[in-house]
């Protein structure tokens, strides 16, 4: 009995002096992580470390997954070839430190404060509520918080949020492009929209409006919406397609529904051409199962070249990223989420913001990050470009309405 | 009129999706005395193997075969050698073990074949026949046909036969049961192997409308749930009807009820749960449990 009680003592004085240990192991690297002499945290004279939570697990792990890969695959790349050359004459390695938070503010959160003393910026991390949950906890800790995958105009506006800058087009962007481009169609058009019920969905048709303004011969006959976690859309299709609009706005970001909505359109024989975000648009997850060649045309906005489609199948640009991400991003199949081709180019930006920096600090580094303009990234279309310099616009606000034919997308000037 | 009975059609069709996994919640209840939160999940694992036979060249039909094979076996084995463990205590712990399950089973289908979603080839075709006016897909009509099916099988099962009988004697009173000469522990077995080998059945049916992925079954759930409390967790009959019944009146109260529309909708299940469990406790088709004192 009494060994016993020893024993069990003996136990918990060695677990507090393990936890002891570990936390003045914490400690010690905490100190150590100030980097170079003057800089910021998580850069030294070799190596810069960025940090990206992002999910991993859960519904959204796909695109989620693309995010790290595609960084992981450019930075890779310019590691092997020796690092990237910063404007203050030396030459550094990329690291990468990804978290998961499979989509929960809180995790987003915690991951942050994780990184925070160890890493120089945050990037390429997907989602809109998970960055918001740490974007004040970033301005006050003035860590970088930027080119994340968002679609929300809060992280592109300087006054709001000093320490952030969004990377792609925000959905109002998006919208906008393709409501510009029927209202410059000159025929009658009537609309049918299914948006999702948050910022998403709400974005989306706000740009749309904002791009068929004043144009008389476009007119929205029936607003629906849905909730993310719906199983069916059925319904709403069914009433929509009582309206026999020869446009469907379909303002979703659900792969599962998005086909269900193409499959159930085609059952009632309602075939209006139809758009969809970036996001839901992939040719291989959602319009061939959707069988997406019944309607007239199927539009959606883009400003990466898509690796499945023939028309960039002999790229350089596409196959570099490719064989990039094969090796250096731990991802060997050709990419269904366009986030994969996002994140290669918010690796080629941070590459040109590392290239004037003159200091390893943290304010030149944000300093830079708005200088970038007319930069033509690997994989970026033809009339697309990163510019930073433009207060409450992203990184790339520049997209370019593709039509689905039938293998892939391309560039359309005009509707129809 | 003819939106109503497409509206009314394509609430039967979703209402499908619900009813096939609760009578895989009936029949875990039935046999074991309780419900079972990892069912959805095992669905999915089930689906996963039986997408994975069809990548590897085996036709639909035999794959799915096989994967209710496996299915019954993997759902012996979950029983015998995880709950097991926790049948003999607190009836609430062995409930939380099986959303441990859930989440346990979700994330191995991640691991093993990541988050990105799967096409999952269909038992039925998407074309479509006319139906008074209204467009009904093939795949409807055959999970819908499917779903009346098993219903009838297991009510077979639990009201007709020998094997159904001791089920239940095994779920209500094991101690009894034992003392009679019954082997619960291979009854026990039995119903989770049946209940596992109907999840991938449901995951069949389900997956292609879904399209595959590991968390595809989680809000299905809810309304499978919904469909139990509604209809009598002990009548396979009933949470059929009272899951057709949701699909409906969600779709219904979605178009017709101005308030309620498509953001609230999700909410008339529930509201519909509260208003039985105050006239009819035990569900709509559920018996009354009667205690002896």
């Amino acid at each position: 009995m009494n060994r016993k009680k020893n024993l069990r003592l003996t136990g918990a004085v060695a677990l507090i002096s393990a936890v002891a240990v570990t936390l003045a192991g914490c400690g010690g690297r905490d100190d150590s992580s100030g980097g170079a002499r003057g800089g910021s945290a998580g850069i030294t004279d070799s190596t810069v470390t960025l940090g990206i939570t992002t999910p991993l697990s859960g519904p959204t792990a796909g695109p989620g997954t693309c995010t790290v890969a595609g960084i992981k695959a450019y930075f890779g790349a310019a590691n092997a070839k020796g690092g990237v050359k910063f404007g203050d004459g030396k030459t550094r390695k990329v690291e990468i430190k990804a978290l998961d938070d499979a989509y929960d503010p809180q995790k987003a959160k915690s991951n942050y404060d994780q990184l925070k003393g160890k890493v120089f910026a945050m990037t390429a991390g997907l989602g809109t509520p998970t960055n918001r949950a740490y974007r004040e906890a970033a301005i006050s800790d003035e860590v970088p918080q930027v080119l994340v995958m968002t679609g929300d105009p809060i992280f592109s506006d300087k006054g709001e949020s000093p320490m952030q800058l969004g990377f792609v087009p925000t959905y109002i962007n998006e919208g906008e492009a393709f409501g510009k481009l029927l209202a410059a169609s000159g025929k009658e058009h009537s609309v049918a929209v299914l948006s999702q019920n948050d910022d998403y969905g709400q974005g989306y048709v706000e740009g749309f409006k904002k791009g068929i303004e004043g144009a008389s011969n476009v007119k929205i006959v029936k607003e629906l919406t849905y909730e993310a976690t719906d199983t069916s859309v059925d319904a709403q299709i069914t009433q929509l397609a009582g309206t026999k609009a020869d446009v469907m706005f379909n303002a979703m970001s659900i792969t599962p529904l998005a086909i269900a909505s193409l499959q159930k359109a085609q059952q009632l024989n309602w075939k209006p051409s139809w758009f969809l975000p970036s996001n839901t648009s992939s040719p291989k997850a959602i319009l061939e199962p959707g069988k997406a060649t019944a309607f007239p045309g199927v539009y959606s906005v883009s400003f990466a070249k898509a690796p499945q489609s023939p028309a960039f199948a002999g790229d350089e640009d596409v196959k570099t990223f490719l064989s990039d991400l094969k090796q250096y991003g731990d991802y060997s199949d050709v990419p269904a989420f366009p986030h994969c081709m996002w994140s290669y180019m918010t690796g080629a930006t941070l590459d040109q913001v590392f290239q004037k920096m003159t200091k390893p600090t943290r304010e030149d580094f944000m300093k830079e990050l708005r200088t970038v303009s007319a930069f033509s990234a690997p994989l970026m279309l033809e009339g697309t470009s990163v510019d930073t310099t433009v207060d409450g616009q992203p990184a790339v606000s520049t997209v370019q309405v593709q039509k689905y034919n039938g293998t892939g997308y391309a560039t359309v000037q005009s509707f129809g | 009129m003819g939106q109503f009975i497409q509206l009314f059609v394509d609430g039967l069709s979703n209402g499908s999706i619900y009813a096939v996994l609760a009578l895989a919640i009936v029949l875990v209840n039935q046999a074991t005395g309780m419900i079972n939160f990892a069912q959805g999940g095992m669905a999915v694992l089930s689906a996963y193997a039986t997408w994975w036979l069809t990548e590897h060249g085996l036709p639909l039909v035999v794959a799915i075969l096989v994967s209710i094979l496996l299915s019954f076996v993997l759902g012996g084995l979950i029983e015998r050698f995880v709950m097991r463990r926790f049948e003999r205590g607190d009836p609430d712990t062995a409930v939380v073990v099986t959303i441990g399950l859930l989440t346990l089973i979700t994330g191995i289908c991640g691991w093993l074949w990541t988050y990105n979603n799967k096409q999952f080839p269909s038992l039925f075709s998407l074309k479509t026949v006319d139906i008074f006016g209204a467009a009904v897909s093939v795949r409807s009509i055959g999970t819908f046909l499917v779903i009346v099916a098993i219903m009838l099988l297991l009510q077979a099962l639990f009201l007709g036969t020998k094997l159904g009988l001791a089920l239940r004697a095994v779920a209500i009173n094991p101690q009894s049961a034992a003392f009679s000469g019954l082997p619960v522990g291979r009854l026990l077995m039995a119903g989770w192997g049946l209940a596992a080998a109907l999840g991938a059945v449901a995951g069949a049916l389900v997956a292609p409308q879904l399209t595959l992925t590991p968390g595809m079954m989680d809000s299905a759930l809810v309304y499978a749930l919904a469909a139990v409390i509604l209809g009598g967790l002990s009548s396979p009959i009933g949470v059929v009807v009272a899951a057709w019944l949701i699909g409906v009146l969600e779709n219904l109260a979605a178009v017709y009820v101005h308030f309620i529309g498509y953001d609230l909708k999700v909410a008339v299940p529930f509201i519909l749960i509260f208003v039985v469990l105050i006239v009819r406790p035990q569900g709509l088709f559920g018996r009354k449990v009667v205690v002896r004192v």
